[in-house]
Parts: C-alpha cells; sequence; structure tokens
C-alpha cells in the first residue's frame, strides 16, 4: 500500500527544501537554519494536511458520520481540476491566466461535488441515519470503492492510467510555482508556499462560515446537541444536507490542491492516501473539532517535516520513518485520549 | 383558546410503555404544573407534545392544528418551546450564540435578546463567555432565556429548580413568573410547593396517565389525594 502517496521516495525526490542545503558548507549542521527549514516544511506540509481533513472533520462533527468516501472524492476532485486545467491551459498560457483557471477549476469542483455529496446524502446516508454507524460506515466505504473502480475503468479506457501519476495536470503548473524562492535564507519551494496559501484560504473561509454565519451557528450548535437545536425550530436534517455536501466539496478542494503537488498528484490510490492521512489528523484533533484538525494538521506536519528531514540527510536510513512516526502519533493519542486533543466524547448525531 | 391538548396519547420507548392514554389541556396564558413522581411519565409527556418522542397512539394539537407526526422543529417553529431539564445549554457557544441559535426565527431577534438581557443582567455581563463556564444557575437562566427568545407563545419547563441552592431557586421562580407574562406554561416540577405557587393548575400524574387535576390555589402535598400518588 502506498501510504503518503509515493511517500518515502516522493518525499525524498520533492522535500520542500534543498536536501543539499540542509548541510552547512563547513559540514556542521546549522542548527537555527536548519529548524527554521524543517519547520517550513512542516508548515507547508500541515496545510495539505488540513486541506484534505477538515471536510471530514465538519461532516463527523455535526452528523456523526464517518464518510469513508472521503478519499475518494479528493481523488475525482484532483482529476477533475486536472482535467479543467488540461483543458483550458496550454503552452501559451500566462502565469496569472493559468493561476486563474486554477480558482475557476477550484469553484468548479467545489461546486460540483457539494452538489453530488448533498444528493448523497438524501438519497443514500439519510435513510440510514436510525441504524448503527456500522451502516454508515459500510455504506460510504461501498461508494468509496464504486467511485475508484468507476475511475480506474474511466483512466483504462482513456488509456492514461492505472498505475503511473496522471502527468498532464501537474505539466499544466507556471513557471512560477516550480522553482524555489528565498526565504529567511531557506529555499522553500514555491509550489508549497502555494499550498499554504490555498490551506490558510480554506482555513478561514471555513472558519468564517462556523462563526460568521448563521448556518455556522446551527452547526457548531448542533454538533454538541441535535435534539436540543431540533427543539428550537431548527430543520437539522436540512442542516445534515449541507453540511455533507459542504464537507464533500472541502474533500474534492483539497483533491483539487494536490493535484499540482507532484508528491502526491492525480491517481486513483489518492483515494485511500488521503484518507488515511484526513483520519490520522482528525482522530489527533479530535473527531468534529475544526481547532483539533488544525493544531493536529500542525502536529502531523511538522512531525512529517522533522523525519523526512532526518531520512534525507541520512541520519536515519529507514524509508518509512515519516509514515511509522506519524501512524504511531494516531496510536499513542488513541491510548492517552482516545477523544483527541480537541474532542468531546460524543458528538453530532441524529 | 386551548393553547395545547393531549388527547389519549400513548408514548413508548422502546417496548416501555411510558404514557398510557394521558389527556390533558392547557389554555392560553395558564401555567400548568405536571407534578408526580420520579419515572412516571411527566417529561415524557413534554417530550411527546413537542414531537421529540412521538405518540403511537393520540393526537397532539398546539394552537387548534393537529401536530401529532410533524418533525420537532416544524412544532417548535409553530411556537412551542423547550427549557429541558439539566439546561443543555450549548456549552461551547457563547452565551451570546446560545441566544442567537434560539431567537433564529423571530423577526425582532435583536430585541428579544435585548429584553432577555434586562430579564437577566448576568447573562448580559457574560454574553462572550462560553455557557459551559457559567454556574448551574446562569445556566438554568440561560436556559429559560433561549425558550423565551425564541417568539414561542408555550413553553414547555422541565425541572428548573434541580440541582440548583435555595436562593437560586428564587431568582428562577422570578425569571418563570417574568416569562409566563406573556407565553402559557407548562411547568414540571419535583418540588410541589413550587409548582403549585407558580402555576394556575395542575396535573397529578401517575403511570403514564392524569389522576388528578384542579386549581393549584390551596393544593398542599399533604392533601390525601396527592399525597398517596407522590410518597412511594
Amino acid at each position: 500500500m502506498s501510504l503518503a502517496p509515493l511517500a518515502g521516495a516522493a518525499a525524498q525526490a520533492a522535500p520542500l527544501v534543498d536536501p543539499g542545503t540542509l548541510l552547512s558548507t563547513g559540514g556542521a549542521v546549522d542548527g537555527l537554519q536548519t529548524a527554521a527549514r524543517v519547520l517550513a516544511e512542516g508548515i507547508g506540509k500541515a496545510a495539505v494536511y488540513f486541506t484534505i481533513a477538515v471536510g471530514l472533520t465538519l461532516v463527523f462533527g455535526l452528523m456523526g458520520v464517518l464518510n469513508f468516501a472521503h478519499g475518494a472524492v479528493a481523488m475525482v476532485g484532483a482529476y477533475l481540476g486536472g482535467l479543467v486545467l488540461v483543458l483550458f491551459v496550454g503552452a501559451n498560457t500566462g502565469t496569472l491566466a493559468t493561476i486563474l483557471v486554477f480558482f475557476v477549476a477550484l469553484a468548479l469542483v467545489f461546486a460540483v461535488t457539494t452538489a453530488a455529496g448533498s444528493a448523497m446524502e438524501v438519497a443514500l446516508i439519510r435513510p440510514i441515519y436510525d441504524r448503527t454507524p456500522t451502516y454508515q460506515i459500510l455504506l460510504t466505504f461501498g461508494v468509496s470503492l464504486i467511485i475508484e473502480e468507476v475511475a480506474r475503468i474511466v483512466l483504462t479506457l482513456r488509456g492514461i492510467q492505472p498505475n503511473p501519476q496522471w502527468q498532464a495536470p501537474m505539466g499544466t503548473a507556471p513557471d512560477v510555482l516550480l522553482g524555489r524562492t528565498e526565504l529567511l535564507g531557506v529555499g522553500v519551494r514555491r509550489l508549497y508556499l502555494f499550498e499554504v496559501a490555498i490551506g490558510a484560504l480554506v482555513a478561514v473561509a471555513v472558519w468564517a462560515f462556523l462563526t460568521k454565519t448563521l448556518y455556522g451557528l446551527y452547526i457548531r450548535a448542533g454538533s454538541e446537541d441535535t435534539e436540543m437545536v431540533q427543539a428550537l425550530g431548527i430543520d437539522v436534517r436540512q442542516a445534515f444536507t449541507v453540511v455533507f455536501g459542504v464537507g464533500t466539496g472541502l474533500a474534492a478542494v483539497g483533491g483539487v490542491l494536490l493535484m499540482w503537488d507532484p508528491i502526491w498528484g492525480p491517481s486513483v490510490l489518492l483515494s485511500i492516501d488521503v484518507l488515511l492521512y484526513a483520519f490520522v489528523v482528525v482522530i489527533i484533533g479530535g473527531l468534529g473539532s475544526f481547532t483539533g484538525t488544525l493544531v493536529a494538521a500542525g502536529i502531523v506536519g511538522i512531525a512529517d517535516s522533522v523525519t523526512t528531514w532526518l531520512f534525507t540527510t541520512g541520519i536515519v536510513t529507514f524509508p518509512g520513518l515519516s509514515e511509522v512516526t506519524i501512524f504511531l502519533l494516531l496510536v499513542v493519542m488513541l491510548i492517552i485520549r482516545p477523544q483527541g486533543l480537541y474532542g468531546v466524547e460524543e458528538v453530532g448525531g441524529h | 383558546m386551548t393553547t395545547l391538548e393531549l388527547d389519549g396519547v400513548h408514548t413508548y420507548y422502546g417496548e416501555s410503555h411510558i404514557l398510557q392514554g394521558l389527556s390533558l389541556s392547557v389554555e392560553e396564558g395558564e401555567i400548568v404544573a405536571l407534578v408526580g413522581r420520579n419515572g412516571v411519565g411527566k417529561t415524557t409527556t413534554l417530550r411527546t407534545a413537542l414531537g421529540l418522542t412521538p405518540p403511537r397512539e393520540g393526537t397532539v394539537r398546539f394552537d387548534g392544528t393537529d401536530v401529532t407526526g410533524m418533525e420537532p422543529h416544524e412544532i417548535a417553529a409553530r411556537g412551542m418551546g423547550w427549557v429541558p431539564e439539566e439546561r443543555r445549554v450549548f456549552s461551547h457557544l457563547t452565551v451570546a450564540e446560545n441566544l442567537r441559535v434560539a431567537a433564529h426565527s423571530a423577526a425582532d431577534s435583536d430585541a428579544r435578546i435585548a429584553e432577555a438581557y434586562e430579564l437577566f443582567p448576568a447573562l448580559d455581563r457574560f454574553s462572550d463567555k462560553e455557557a459551559g463556564d457559567l454556574s448551574g444557575g446562569q445556566q438554568q437562566m440561560l436556559a429559560i432565556a433561549r425558550g423565551m427568545v425564541g417568539d414561542n407563545d408555550l413553553l414547555l419547563v422541565d425541572e428548573p429548580s434541580e440541582g440548583l441552592a435555595p436562593q437560586i431557586v428564587e431568582d428562577v421562580v422570578e425569571a418563570l413568573r417574568a416569562a409566563s407574562a406573556d407565553t402559557t406554561m407548562v411547568l414540571v416540577e419535583q418540588n410541589f410547593r413550587l409548582a403549585m405557587d407558580l402555576a394556575d393548575r395542575f396535573y397529578l400524574v401517575d403511570h403514564g396517565v392524569v389522576v388528578e387535576e384542579g386549581e393549584t390555589a390551596g393544593v398542599t402535598s399533604e392533601d390525601e389525594r396527592i399525597r398517596r400518588y407522590l410518597t412511594a
């Protein structure tokens, strides 16, 4: 199974900062600069982890539904976003226009998958709310398998995949995002800075939705006590539909974000990779907690960054160090605080 | 005009038959107390009225409309408010946010919230504080205020004095009196004296049916017809 997509090897191939600069010219490790580099890389990874996890936590927070189709939707998002980019960006397309197309793709994919997610909630999830969570898990897992297989069939028929990443969308990334830029003396990959910006944008948008809109208020109240919210005259089922749709849309936005990323990129395997890492982040942060997801994404990002640095500098030669560390964090959290950093013992439900 | 009418309702939790043909009616402007021992179906009566635990038989009418089988949010949106047992404030939301959720449907929500703050100055002081950080008495005030700001014609109040110190109970009683000035109220209360002080009429519930009813004036827990149902 590929954990972080192409994790060990690919992470080594395309780290946020240039591995060659990790050691000072004299051969001794420059502690402060190295720490800055590892931190910068950690923030970049955290932005990605946050973006792929936030939709999952939103859905669980209000509805108590563990959406196992979350990763598959991210995979669809990566392909759809890639398709838009491949269709509308050519060799002569300028940087600004390409980035504009990227945002159009982001909005388009979000709109389409949000609508599809809402329809899925009404048609498939709603009829089984009164059953045990096992039914929801089996259903969403089944949906995930169907989406993956359909994707595999379409890609095989089109001669695109299944195995290697679809390279065409990555080729549409504008030059301005391909190189490195000096930031406080550290060579940081511009694509990761772009991902940090998108991650921050998603975080601010979700935060504003939750705290500044009446609907967000319903969702936060509903994540504590859905029955009480209903007793206040609010149609929680309608809120479920909206939240499931938005959660699905955010999964797809995560996919679009990963489309240009050489470590991830569009592939059918993205489905399981995204799902695993999203679960790690939301479980460590506390299922249903926005703040928890943000903090956990930071922790997992930094852990990933530190372990990647240990591997790329040869201090540790085990290539799976990063994955092992991240999943070890998950295990430790489940043992010492099963509800996660910011989680409550019972959330959501209906 | 009859605000709430339950007619021969049978309500179950799974296979447990809780309300066994209970009937009652509440007239506009009244405070009606439901009294009885623990576990006889008082809270279930409120839950049945609001559709949270719908009856399998019988009808619930609210303001003349049959609301049996309607979703709780539909019934609540018609003007039935609930101040539940154990308060159930949204502990991670601020006081102001708790009130905003409750006042969502009121046309003049800001004015209603301002009125609630006037009535409960402590809530105004702590409006930016998370409800979970309030004391038990303050949380009860918030639960009542939440019921008041929601443009309700009827307020179902469940065990408002439960777990509160005597001094705080007095404040809660005053708050309920204030709330009842423009809202009809059904009150479930273990404290018999308090219930009789507040209410105009009472229903005594036992084993899921009404066994006694009448005006509250002059009624004490020592009356033989009451005592035999209140003692175990």
